[in-house]
């Protein structure tokens, strides 16, 4: 009965015009494992899934606060990350530490135009963007803005899905310091830059672990 | 909102009830096709994809990943030649030489991204899908099969791979790079992963696990 309008789901799209969800009828999905379960009233959450015994909570909790924190931290981070030499290469006497956009730049003057490109994607665009991205979706819900939740929800996704790749970079690194290591004719000594970066790439990825995209939809679920 | 509660209507689940993991919208579970995707009809998240064998499958992609994975992390990925001096490194000297230096906080992350988290992978998953193709089943089962969930996200070989074209690219300049051994082998681990958490139903696996500990008929 409550169901019907849902059923034929792998058409994609089909009007949902009275959606009805699990906290409408007092049940939880385990963020774990996906199981369903009453929510017996323990301040919000029943104790464990009793599939994968993983605390339930029917929206993560403090989520909203628990972002926040980590993406003001993931942000603070980011400027030591850009300041700051990630390695310095040594080679035949001369060299100067670089920083992601000098290597970057470097790259370009070279004339290894797709390297530059990739790791201009993977180590300044992404992160700006997840942090953006983050924002947006942390004060839209915070303050209630009406926007496209299908949209949202998408931007949450690509968030989660695209995160990962930025520890490019942290793995470059780790591969040229142990390999160019020739005392006084080559060397390259990785930097605090690099540090950072990391604590920001994890920071984020922990910071869209932590929102919960429920609350993009919880506001039009209550409302009507 | 006019929601039922739940004493009014239910007075248990059924069976094929699921939620949508990112809006929280309450479905009916529809028979798809293998391979296929469901999607999630207000948000178009994707809910499930079956798996034709997926117990087989993954048990036998963990156990070569178990295989390869000795000589992926410490033969050779790739040497360099600077006038007559060689050198070459391992993926896991990469994290032993920042942690020398002193980035002891990037030393890990690397460390474990890299080689601790998919080995962690590889053995849960040869544990899960070993019991639940020999059909005993461990208490440890739902523990196990629930921190390959929180792991998934932070192995992250695929990476590491574009980290080692990178870095040969940088390196043109400044000396010949050869790949080693370890490369080869490294590449096959990848797909070995890769293929596995795609041919992973994860719905399967834990509808077979829940039955399987119940005592319920498969």
């Amino acid at each position: 009965m409550l169901l019907d309008q849902n059923r034929a789901w792998p058409e994609r799209g089909s009007a949902v015009n009275h959606p009805t969800t699990a906290r409408q009828l007092g049940l939880i999905r385990c963020h774990t494992c996906g199981k369903l379960a009453f929510d017996v009233g323990h301040d919000g959450y029943e104790e464990h899934c009793p599939r994968c015994h993983a605390h339930m909570h029917m929206r993560a909790t403090n989520s909203l606060s628990r972002t926040w924190a980590l993406l003001i931290t993931a942000a603070i981070l980011y400027v030591p990350a850009n300041i700051l030499p990630i390695m310095t290469v040594t080679y035949f006497g001369a060299g100067q530490p670089d920083t992601i956009m000098s290597g970057v730049i470097l790259l370009l003057q070279v004339g290894s135009y797709p390297v530059a490109a990739v790791i201009f994607i993977a180590s300044i665009l992404v992160p700006v963007l997840k942090m953006v991205a983050l924002l947006i979706l942390l004060l839209s819900v915070q303050f209630k803005w009406v926007l496209d939740d299908r949209q949202r929800t998408r931007m949450y996704r690509a968030v989660e899905l695209v995160g990962r790749w930025s520890m490019l970079d942290m793995f470059v690194i780790a591969l040229l310091v142990a390999l160019v290591n020739f005392g006084s004719i080559a060397q390259i000594v990785s930097g605090p830059g690099a540090t950072a970066f990391g604590s920001v790439v994890v920071l984020t990825m922990l910071a869209a672990t932590t929102f919960d995209a429920r609350m993009i939809w919880d506001k039009e679920d209550t409302d009507g | 909102m006019g929601a039922l509660t739940t004493t009014q209507t239910l007075s248990s689940i059924p069976d094929n009830w699921i939620a949508c993991k990112d809006c929280d919208l309450l479905l009916e579970r529809v028979e798809t096709p293998v391979g296929d995707k469901a999607l999630c009809p207000r948000c178009a998240n994707p809910l499930y994809q079956p798996r034709d064998n997926s117990i087989e499958h993954t048990l036998a992609l963990a156990i070569t990943g178990l295989l390869l994975f000795l000589p992926a992390n410490l033969l050779p990925v790739m040497s360099m030649d600077i006038v007559g001096q060689e050198s070459s490194t391992t993926i896991y000297e990469g994290s032993l030489v920042l942690f020398q230096e002193g980035l002891y906080w990037t030393a890990l992350l690397v460390f474990f991204a890299s080689i601790v988290i998919p080995l962690c992978k590889l053995l849960l998953m040869l544990f899960i899908s070993g019991c639940l193709y020999r059909e005993r089943f461990s208490p440890l089962l739902p523990y196990a099969f629930r921190y390959y969930h929180y792991l998934d996200e932070w192995g992250m070989l695929e990476v590491y791979m574009l980290g080692v074209l990178v870095a040969v690219v940088k390196l043109k300049g400044m000396a010949s790079v050869l790949p080693g051994i370890g490369l080869y082998c490294f590449i096959a681990l990848l797909l070995v992963t890769t293929l596995m958490s795609s041919l992973l139903d994860e719905e399967c696996f834990w509808t077979r696990i829940e039955h399987g500990l119940k005592g319920d008929p498969l």
